[in-house]
C-alpha cells in the first residue's frame, strides 16, 4: 500500500485527527487535507492529465472519504485508506469518460504545465541546456502517459508514482497477479512504442 | 519471440519481483541474449524517466481554496438534507469558476468607479432588493430587476465605457469565522488594482461588501 508521511515530530498523529473527524470535527479533516491533498492531486492529475478535473477529482475524493470516516476502522493507515478512495474515484471517472488509449492523440488530455516534467528535474547542478533536455522529455512522458488506456495508465501509476508492489497493485485495482504484470508488461510496451523516437534522437 | 511468461520476467526484473535464484537465471539470459539485454536497459531507463516526470506529491493549485471549498461541502452535508437550501450542492465558491463571475466582479468594480450609490434593504431571505439607486454621473443611467427564478438581482448601467475583456481576479484571501465555519469573507484582486470583498447571503449566493481601487 502507498507509504503515509509519518507526520513531522509536533504535528498531531492521523490516527488522532481521524478520532476527532469520527467526533465531526472539519477542523480535523482540514489539517488532513492539508497533509495529504499534494499526494492525492498528484495521482489523480497523472491518471487524468487535465489540471481542473484532476483538482475536482482530488476534492471528491476528499468529500467521500469524510462520509466514509465513520466506518473507518484505523486497521489501515489512513492515507491507504484515502488513496484507495481517491483511486476509485478516478478510475470511476475515467471510466465514464470512456477515454481509451488506442484513440487519436487528444491534446485536451495533455495540457499539463510544461513545467510538470521540470519540476522533478533535480535543480541547482544541471546546466541549462541538460534541464531544458529533462523538461522536454517530462514533457513527451507525460503526453506518451495520456495516450495509455485507463487501465494501463493507472497500473504506471501505481508502480512507478506509488511504488507499490504487485500485490499491493492486486489488492487495490482489484485483479488477478497475472493482470498486474500483463498490463505492466503492455503498459510500457506502448510507452516504449510511443517514446522510441525521443530516446533515438536524444543520442 | 518471447512467450507471456518471458513477458513477465522481463517485468519482473525491472520491478525487483524476482527471488534471488529467479535473478540469478535471467541475468544469465541477458548475458546470452543481446536483444533481451538491449530492451531491458531500455525499459530501465524509460521507467526511470518515467519516476521522474511523475512525481508522488504536486503543489495544489489554490491550495487555500481547495481546502475551503471543501470545508463548506462539509458544512452544507452537516447542515442535512432538511436544508431550505435543497438542489444546490455546490459551492457558493464555485462561483469563482465561472467565467461569469469575473464578468459580475468587474461589473461591481465598475459600479464602484463610477460612483454609482445603491441603496439595498436587507431582505428576509437574502434576496438584495434595489429600492434606489444614484449615479452622480449624469450620462450613467441605473435600473435593476430582479429574477425569482434565477435568484438574481440585476443591476443595468448604461453609459459606462465598456468593461475589458480580459479583466481578471489574480488573488484571492479567505476570513472564516471562526465561530461559524459556513461564515466567511473572501477578498478578491483583480489585475487592475481592484480588491472586492465578497461574502454570502443567506442563499448562498455571492455578495458584495465592499469594492476599492488601490491604484
Amino acid at each position: 500500500m502507498p507509504a503515509s508521511t509519518a507526520p513531522d515530530s509536533g504535528e498531531v498523529p492521523d490516527s488522532d485527527l481521524v478520532k476527532r473527524c469520527q467526533a465531526g470535527d472539519t477542523r480535523a479533516f482540514d489539517a488532513l487535507v492539508s497533509r495529504y491533498r499534494g499526494r492525492i492531486y498528484a495521482m489523480t492529475y497523472h491518471m487524468i492529465q487535465n489540471e481542473t478535473e484532476a483538482w475536482d477529482l482530488a476534492q471528491e475524493a476528499f468529500i467521500k472519504a469524510w462520509r466514509a470516516l465513520p466506518r473507518f476502522k484505523l486497521d489501515s493507515s489512513f492515507y491507504t485508506w484515502l488513496y484507495r478512495i481517491a483511486h476509485n474515484v478516478t478510475y470511476d471517472y475515467l471510466r465514464k469518460k470512456k477515454i481509451q488509449g488506442d484513440g487519436e492523440f487528444d491534446d485536451s488530455r495533455t495540457e499539463h504545465k510544461a513545467a510538470a516534467g521540470a519540476e522533478t528535474v533535480p535543480h541547482g547542478d544541471d546546466a541549462p541546456d541538460t534541464a531544458l533536455k529533462n523538461a522536454e522529455l517530462g514533457q513527451r512522458i507525460h503526453a506518451a502517459i495520456a495516450q495509455l488506456s485507463p487501465e494501463h495508465r493507472q497500473v504506471i501509476v501505481l508502480r512507478e508514482v506509488e511504488g507499490l508492489q504487485y500485490e499491493e497493485i492486486a489488492a487495490t485495482i482489484p485483479c488477478s497477479l497475472g493482470t498486474v504484470m500483463s498490463r505492466l508488461f503492455y503498459a510500457r510496451k506502448k510507452l516504449q512504442e510511443l517514446l522510441k523516437d525521443t530516446y533515438e534522437n536524444a543520442t | 519471440m518471447k512467450t507471456p511468461p518471458e513477458d513477465h520476467d522481463l517485468i519482473r526484473w525491472l520491478d525487483g519481483e524476482m527471488s534471488a535464484t529467479e535473478l540469478e537465471r535471467f541475468t544469465a539470459r541477458l548475458e546470452t541474449d543481446s536483444a533481451l539485454k538491449a530492451e531491458a536497459e531500455f525499459m530501465q531507463r524509460m521507467c526511470a524517466d518515467v519516476r521522474s516526470a511523475l512525481p508522488a506529491e504536486m503543489p495544489v493549485p489554490y491550495g487555500d481554496f481547495f481546502n475551503s471549498q471543501i470545508q463548506v461541502r462539509l458544512t452544507q452535508e452537516t447542515v442535512g438534507s432538511s436544508s431550505v437550501l435543497t438542489g444546490e450542492r455546490a459551492s457558493w465558491l464555485d462561483w469563482f469558476r465561472l467565467p461569469s463571475f469575473v464578468t459580475a466582479a468587474a461589473v461591481a468594480v465598475a459600479v464602484v468607479t463610477a460612483g454609482v450609490m445603491i441603496v439595498r434593504q436587507p431582505s428576509e431571505v437574502g434576496n438584495s432588493l434595489v429600492l434606489s439607486s444614484y449615479a452622480p454621473n449624469g450620462k450613467v443611467q441605473v435600473s435593476s430587476y430582479q429574477s425569482a427564478e434565477a435568484q438574481a438581482t440585476v443591476l443595468v448601467l448604461d453609459g459606462l465605457e465598456a468593461i475589458p475583456a480580459d479583466r481578471k481576479i489574480v488573488g484571492y484571501h479567505i476570513d472564516r469565522s471562526e465561530m461559524n465555519t459556513e461564515m466567511a469573507a473572501t477578498t478578491l484582486y483583480g489585475s487592475g488594482g481592484e480588491v472586492l470583498v465578497v461574502s454570502t447571503d443567506s442563499r448562498n449566493q455571492p455578495r458584495l461588501l465592499a469594492a476599492a481601487m488601490t491604484r
